[in-house]
């Protein structure tokens, strides 16, 4: 009996050591803010690094890649504005904001301006005007 | 190939704008000149096509995308300060309206394939057009891809050295030159391609026009 005393004191001692290694789970739903990007072609941004920090924050909140079909799952614990940057080793990436309400839903995001398709349009009209802009200035330069 | 914001830390960025707006500077007093009624429909088209070549992302084994730019076809049609001068307006307008490559990136990028682009291009043709002209314009074509290329994965690549926090860990771009090398290289070699075959269709339409309009 006496002999046994100091190995089960050894043994009560040990046992929060031993609990500190055993990971455990819970599994519960959440409401996420999902981010999805593509490349215009509707190819995913998949397996590519991402970071979000807190509005003005230095250290990430979190950081990880995307999934296969190019989303990142975030759940924001605060309302506030988050700044997500995203690349890919090619360079690719994009560095933009979204900001989250007080029950952690999306309040708004950065967006273009234009649209994929209307941008192509609205550049072709743009060039085009500026060098019609020039070439009056041109004649006007070279009128006597 | 547009780099976007937040990717170049300003140790990087501000060098390059101030080297870029001396070339801007020099590329408008040269063509102050040169610019006329018979040469600004040839521009403001071609430009028109660089914007438009480089809005059209093509798919590329591995998950991403790249595009044309049309810079070797506006090199060797209309020089290389015409050249540079219309691919940074393109890039201002990109990153200024549509968030296409970053307005911090806007000098590097314009220096990589506005100025280099052009510049590479428009030297491979004048070497190689004695030779062969088909096989000079494809090659044109092909380098004013490929170098750029390099130069951005070069800038891309030196992030994590030249910008790092105490920590050390990089602040900007994170991948260095080992990633950035290949993974910029390999699907531009494959673009220079096609570009190379652009450029020669382009500048064989091009001359066949200008015959046409002066006689």
């Amino acid at each position: 009996m006496m002999r046994a005393l100091p190995l089960a004191l050894l043994l009560s001692v040990g046992v929060p050591t031993a609990q500190a290694h055993d990971l455990q789970y819970t599994v519960t739903g959440g409401q996420a803010v999902v981010v999805r990007l593509f490349y215009p072609d509707n190819t995913a941004f998949s397996f590519e690094s991402y970071e979000i920090y807190p509005r003005d924050g230095k250290l990430p909140v979190q950081v990880g890649r995307t999934d296969a079909h190019g989303r990142i799952a975030f759940l924001p614990d605060r309302a506030g504005q988050w700044r997500i940057r995203t690349f890919s080793a090619d360079g690719h990436g994009l560095d933009f904001r979204l900001t989250t309400d007080a029950t952690a839903g999306l309040s708004g995001s950065d967006k273009p301006f234009y649209e994929r398709h209307a941008r192509i349009v609205v550049g072709v009209a743009l060039i085009l005007g500026l060098f019609g802009l020039l070439n009056l200035y041109i004649r006007k330069r070279k009128r006597p | 190939m547009h780099i976007p914001d937040g990717f170049i830390s300003p140790q990087t960025y501000l060098p390059a704008y101030a080297l870029c707006a001396g070339l801007w500077w020099m590329g408008m007093h040269r063509l102050r000149a040169r610019l006329d009624e018979a040469t600004l429909p040839y521009v403001a088209v071609l430009t028109a096509l660089s914007f438009v070549l480089m809005m059209v992302a093509l798919p590329l084994p591995g998950g991403t995308t790249a595009h044309a730019a049309g810079i070797a076809l506006l090199a060797v049609s209309l020089g290389v300060w015409m050249a540079f001068l219309a691919v940074s307006m393109v890039l201002a307008m990109q990153a200024l309206l549509f968030g296409d490559g970053g307005i911090t990136a806007l000098a590097v990028n314009a220096l990589a394939m506005g100025f280099l682009g052009s510049l590479s291009a428009r030297i491979t043709w004048r070497l190689l057009r004695p030779l062969h002209e088909g096989a000079a314009l494809w090659l044109a074509g092909w380098v004013s891809v490929v170098l750029p290329a390099l130069a951005v994965a070069l800038v891309l690549g030196l992030q994590p050295v030249i910008a790092q926090d105490a920590a050390g860990k990089p602040l900007f771009f994170p991948f260095g030159l080992r990633v950035t090398l290949p993974a910029l290289l390999m699907p531009h070699a494959l673009v220079g391609v096609g570009e190379g075959i652009l450029t020669w269709l382009g500048y064989r339409y091009l001359t066949r026009l200008r015959q046409r309009h002066a006689t």
